[in-house]
């Protein structure tokens, strides 16, 4: 796996468009010709655009020489990848057997009503996305809730806004 | 190497899988997501077997063998895990088999009934959905077992690069570009996928419901559509007299893959608006009258005509669309009984330029290798072929060689489709290609990439070429065709550097004044790199119509008989005289169609007698060609359907189409094919061969048509290179000539080892010369013409068969990007395109196949044709015109409508 951006080079102003485009190509360039370039140049297109529009599949579809359908049959297959624009903050609740037990449903409930979106969706500001996860292999702290890489444990349906709060906050 | 199979002693060979070696065997062992086509996948674990000292059962499709292997096939073990298997998939989707179209046919339903399942142990809910949007395929989700069969078959058989699996898990699903609707996709409908499909998961949607597999009866026979010569099964429904559906055979030149027309377009047999009894123009008008009415009436006419004026006064089309026995039968009654050479066919249009220069080159006009031998060349050069609409079947072995690693070369003044898979793509302005050429096998001989020892060896003037591709410097060129030096130099590189090149053109080379010289130029440039004689290599020109190849092999010629024979020759005359019984054989060559048709004007034809040409609407310039029409005396039009032809004739004679007779076809690569008769002709239409017999009769010569057999026999007693082809010996495969004796076995690779048919290949001279009208301030585009994917010749197969005419339902004139926003044209909006000539309204295609200055358009619909504008400057050695290659303006007239509301599709906006 190559190792993707993460150095922000925004200089806190983001990207236009064109500029994520001209980068896009560049990187089509190095990749082309190369096996196994698809998932590489998806993971580095994510990281530019944030998400992975329609356009910017086709054009890896015709800049790798890869079937449409394959580019788009790669990026459904793997949760990491998203079609939509993804907030800020993606937070995934966890729904594997030991937080749903314990009441990983109730959060994700709280969750969707604070935030007036469901599951796989962004809000508006784009700040929050919406996730599940299943078993984050932190079952002692069931039930868990991941918000970009924080963890947070023991979480009740009552906490739900003080969590959003902590991230609210420096953005406001 | 041995393996035990079954306790039977079984001998193998290194790389064959234990599934291969049951089925070589006779040992049946079940599948369901393996086919002989799209290799093993290991997916649907159908094909356990048991296999000593491995733990566990093995997929027997990916297990290859070993020495002393010991096998076995079928145990309660395995049947426990086949049942499981079939168990699961029956109850994870839909399978309703009592409507299902794959009933009895379906693979799925076959393991269930030898495992003895009759119904799942549960069933899940699916809540697959179904997918009716597209014109031709039918997708039930509910049926699909994910074997990945459709998606193997679309992206490495026919590579046309549509579907693949999406999605996750329990969601996982096969997909059309990016989850479309497969009617609002890519997918050109070519149906690969539907007969790859073990289920009914998807079906021919037009044969839902016409009756089960076992009421049909099944007919092989040869695709009546482009050269390729696809080997089809003709599904046949007895009590409606109708085919309901149509399979590619397993066997070569197509290996059951087909197009979208091949396999779809079959209805025009049966449609009400076949012509079906003899029509004579009564007080101008033609009225229905009996067979005997309208023979003696002809037949009389002829011969007032004749006696009066000589016999050249008479002149005779053939075909490239009907059988090699009925172009025999128009050859030989006007050779035998109006003793005049003057017959001709469609070939005048497109490849006779090919004939004449590969003659002169090589010593014989045709194809020199086998489609199938281009997946055996490590570079591919296609130029002046748009063959993914023109030659889909060709195509999809291009796109897989290039797939698989080959350099593909595609060199085409418009950026078809086909570049998509090239490594390569030069755009070359229209009518350079002599230039382009040239320029490349310049820069061969000065890199010294040139084959000498094949030139030295196999060629009579080795140093004649160096020398006339001197003035020809790619610097210089390249300012002439308009392609980069720097991708002429890499073109002549790969090209000089590579070990097996396949050359392969079309009618963008043929269809020029200059079309002899492209071709010769082609020639030349194979000469200089020796790829001749050999597999994989060549000069293959793609013939365009199901049987042109044929026509010309039977002598619907005015300079050759049958296999070529000249008919300038007295001992050929002599022959062919004693043979018929008849005497008075012309040997002076006849006209060509452009001249016959312009000696009607001057009086010199008068009667023209035309089977399956549709003369009107295929020669250029439309409005010429009526005013010499009507200049004839007497006009005969045999013919399956009405067309603008059949409305100027004077006598109207109903033909049978490619199902309702015997006969055999000859394709692009000389391979003799039979044609069966698979359903009745409708009314009173009869084969031409019986017409041209009445007709002999009627004027005193007998020519032993009784049959399309016996004539084809009558063929084979005087000709060489094909004598050894009979109905017997190509009852299965088909034969490529030359077979000149029955113990011949025919004749894959021409002119093998450098041997060429004319003793010695022949570099002829080729220079510079541009189309004869090139845009001008008045009419400042270029105009090209062909042929699109979803239609064929005139349109009359395709628009009168269910589907084709609503994917591509009128002409569009393609215009480039730049061109079009400069005029305020979109996609769809009515332009009005006018040439010296005449004047079509239609609407625009904006797109950027389309170079700038250069427009577009095709030949296979009467309300806005392409020879209405084309210009009939002919080519002066064969007298082909240049139907790629004249001057146009365009105006908008109006904002349109789409016809469609789609956004992405090959081969239509």
């Amino acid at each position: 796996m190559v190792k993707t951006e993460k150095k922000c080079t925004c200089g806190g102003v983001a990207a236009s468009d064109a500029e994520n485009h001209a980068r896009l190509a560049q990187v089509i360039q190095e990749y082309q010709n190369k096996p196994g370039a698809l998932i590489p140049v998806l993971q580095i297109a994510q990281a530019l655009f944030g998400y992975l529009p329609k356009d910017v599949l086709r054009t890896i579809s015709e800049g790798l020489n890869e079937p449409y359908s394959r580019v788009f049959g790669v990026v459904t297959f793997y949760s990491f990848f998203s079609q939509v624009p993804r907030g800020k903050y993606v937070i995934r609740v966890c729904m594997g057997t030991a937080c749903y037990v314990r009441g990983g449903q109730a959060v994700l409930t709280a969750l969707e009503q604070e935030l007036k979106i469901s599951v796989g969706q962004t809000t508006p500001d784009r700040v929050f996305s919406l996730d599940v996860g299943r078993c984050f292999g932190a079952c002692g702290l069931a039930p868990a809730v991941m918000v970009n890489d924080d963890v947070h444990q023991f979480v009740q349906p009552g906490q739900i806004k003080d969590i959003l709060a902590q991230y609210r906050k420096p953005t406001a | 190497m041995n393996i035990t199979m079954n306790g039977r002693i079984l001998e193998v060979q290194t790389g064959q899988t234990l599934l291969q070696v049951a089925r070589q065997n006779g040992i049946h062992i079940p599948t369901l997501c393996y086919h002989a086509h799209t290799g093993p996948a290991g997916k649907c674990r159908l094909c356990l077997v048991e296999v000593g000292g491995m733990r566990g059962l093995q997929t027997s499709c990916t297990v290859e063998v070993k020495d002393g292997l010991v096998v076995t096939t079928d145990s309660d073990a395995i049947r426990s895990a086949r049942r499981l298997v079939v168990d699961l998939l029956l109850a994870s989707g839909r399978h309703d088999c009592l409507a299902c179209e794959k009933n009895s046919d379906c693979e799925l339903q076959n393991s269930a009934y030898e495992l003895g399942i009759e119904r799942p142990s549960f069933t899940v809910d699916s809540t697959a959905d179904t997918d009716t949007s597209a014109e031709f395929v039918y997708r039930d989700n509910a049926k699909c077992i994910k074997c990945g069969r459709c998606i193997v078959g679309c992206n490495q058989v026919v590579v046309n690069e549509v579907l693949d699996f999406g999605f996750r898990g329990h969601d996982t699903k096969v997909i059309c570009d990016d989850d479309l609707p497969m009617g609002k996709s890519s997918c050109v409908q070519c149906g690969e996928c539907v007969q790859l499909c073990p289920t009914g998961a998807l079906v021919d949607k037009k044969t839902v419901g016409k009756g089960r597999s076992w009421q049909l009866d099944k007919v092989n026979t040869t695709c009546p559509y482009c050269g390729v010569g696809c080997q089809i099964t003709l599904h046949v429904d007895r009590t409606s007299n109708r085919v309901v559906r149509v399979t590619g055979r397993d066997i070569a030149p197509s290996n059951g893959m087909l197009c979208v027309k091949g396999r779809y377009g079959y209805e025009f047999h049966a449609s009400p608006n076949r012509l079906t009894q003899p029509l004579i123009r009564k007080d101008g008008k033609l009225v229905p009258v009996s067979w005997d009415e309208a023979l003696d009436y002809t037949a009389g006419r002829i011969k007032a005509i004749v006696d009066k004026h000589g016999p050249d006064v008479f002149s005779a089309l053939g075909s490239g669309r009907i059988t090699n026995e009925n172009n025999y039968a128009v050859a030989k009654f006007t050779r035998a009984v109006i003793k005049t050479n003057n017959v001709d066919h469609c070939a005048r249009t497109c490849h006779a330029p090919t004939v004449a220069g590969l003659a002169a080159a090589f010593g014989s006009g045709a194809a020199t290798n086998s489609i199938a031998d281009i997946l055996d060349a490590d570079v591919l050069f296609v130029i002046g072929s748009n063959m993914t609409e023109a030659h889909p079947v060709v195509s999809y072995y291009v796109k897989r060689a290039a797939k698989n690693g080959a350099t593909l070369i595609v060199v085409d003044p418009r950026k078809i489709d086909l570049v998509r898979w090239a490594s390569l793509y030069a755009q070359q302005r229209v009518g350079t290609d002599v230039v382009f050429l040239n320029g490349i096998i310049n820069e061969i001989f000065k890199n010294g990439w040139q084959n000498e020892e094949f030139m030295r060896a196999n060629t009579e003037n080795p140093d004649d070429i160096r020398e006339w591709v001197k003035p020809y410097p790619v610097e210089k060129a390249s300012e002439i065709c308009g392609v980069p030096v720097d991708t002429m130099k890499t073109i002549a590189r790969i090209l000089g550097t590579a070990k097996n090149v396949n050359i392969i053109y079309c009618l963008g080379i043929t269809e020029h004044t200059c079309g002899t010289d492209n071709v010769k130029t082609i020639a030349n440039l194979q000469m200089v790199l020796g790829h001749l004689g050999k597999r994989g290599g060549g000069v293959n020109p793609l013939r365009g119509q199901n049987n042109v190849q044929g026509a010309c092999d039977m002598g619907a010629l005015p300079n050759v008989y049958h296999t070529y024979q000249p008919v300038e020759d007295p001992k050929v005359a002599a022959k062919m005289a004693q043979c018929w019984g008849v005497s008075g054989l012309p040997l002076k060559p006849g006209y060509k169609i452009p001249t016959m048709m312009h000696k009607a004007t001057t009086g010199e034809t008068k009667i023209l007698f035309c089977v399956g040409d549709n003369t009107v609407q295929t020669e250029p310039d439309m409005n010429k060609t009526i005013k010499e029409i009507k200049a004839l005396e007497f006009f005969v039009v045999v013919d399956i359907f009405p067309n603008l032809t059949t409305e100027m004739a004077d006598v109207v004679l109903p033909d049978v189409c490619f199902n309702e007779d015997d006969g055999c076809y000859s394709n692009m690569e000389r391979r003799v094919q039979r044609l069966r008769k698979a359903v009745n002709p409708p009314g009173q239409a009869k084969p031409t061969w019986w017409i041209m017999q009445e007709l002999g009769k009627r004027l005193g010569v007998d020519l032993r048509f009784t049959s399309a057999q016996a004539t084809w026999e009558d063929m084979r007693r005087t000709a060489t290179s094909m004598a050894g082809i009979t109905y017997e010996r190509i009852e299965e495969l088909g034969l490529q000539w030359p077979c000149p004796t029955t113990d011949h076995p025919g004749t894959p690779i021409l002119h093998l080892h450098g041997k060429f048919t004319r003793g010695k290949g022949l570099f002829c001279r080729t220079d510079n010369r541009p189309p004869a009208e090139v845009p001008d301030a008045d009419y400042p585009f270029m105009l090209s013409t062909g042929r699109r994917l979803w239609h064929y010749h005139t349109g009359t197969q395709t628009r009168n068969s269910v589907g084709l005419e609503t994917i591509f339902p009128e002409e569009l004139l393609e215009i480039s990007p730049v061109d079009a926003a400069r005029m305020g044209i979109k996609t769809h909006d009515v332009v009005k395109a006018t040439s010296r000539r005449g004047t079509i309204t239609l609407k625009a295609w904006v797109t950027d196949r389309s170079p700038e200055g250069v427009c577009w358009c095709a030949f296979h619909f009467h309300e806005a044709h392409a020879n209405v504008l084309t210009n009939s400057a002919y080519d002066n050695v064969t007298e082909t015109p240049e139907y790629k290659a004249c001057a146009i303006k365009v105006e908008k007239v109006s904002d349109g409508v789409p016809f469609i509301q789609t956004v992405q599709r090959q081969a239509r906006p």
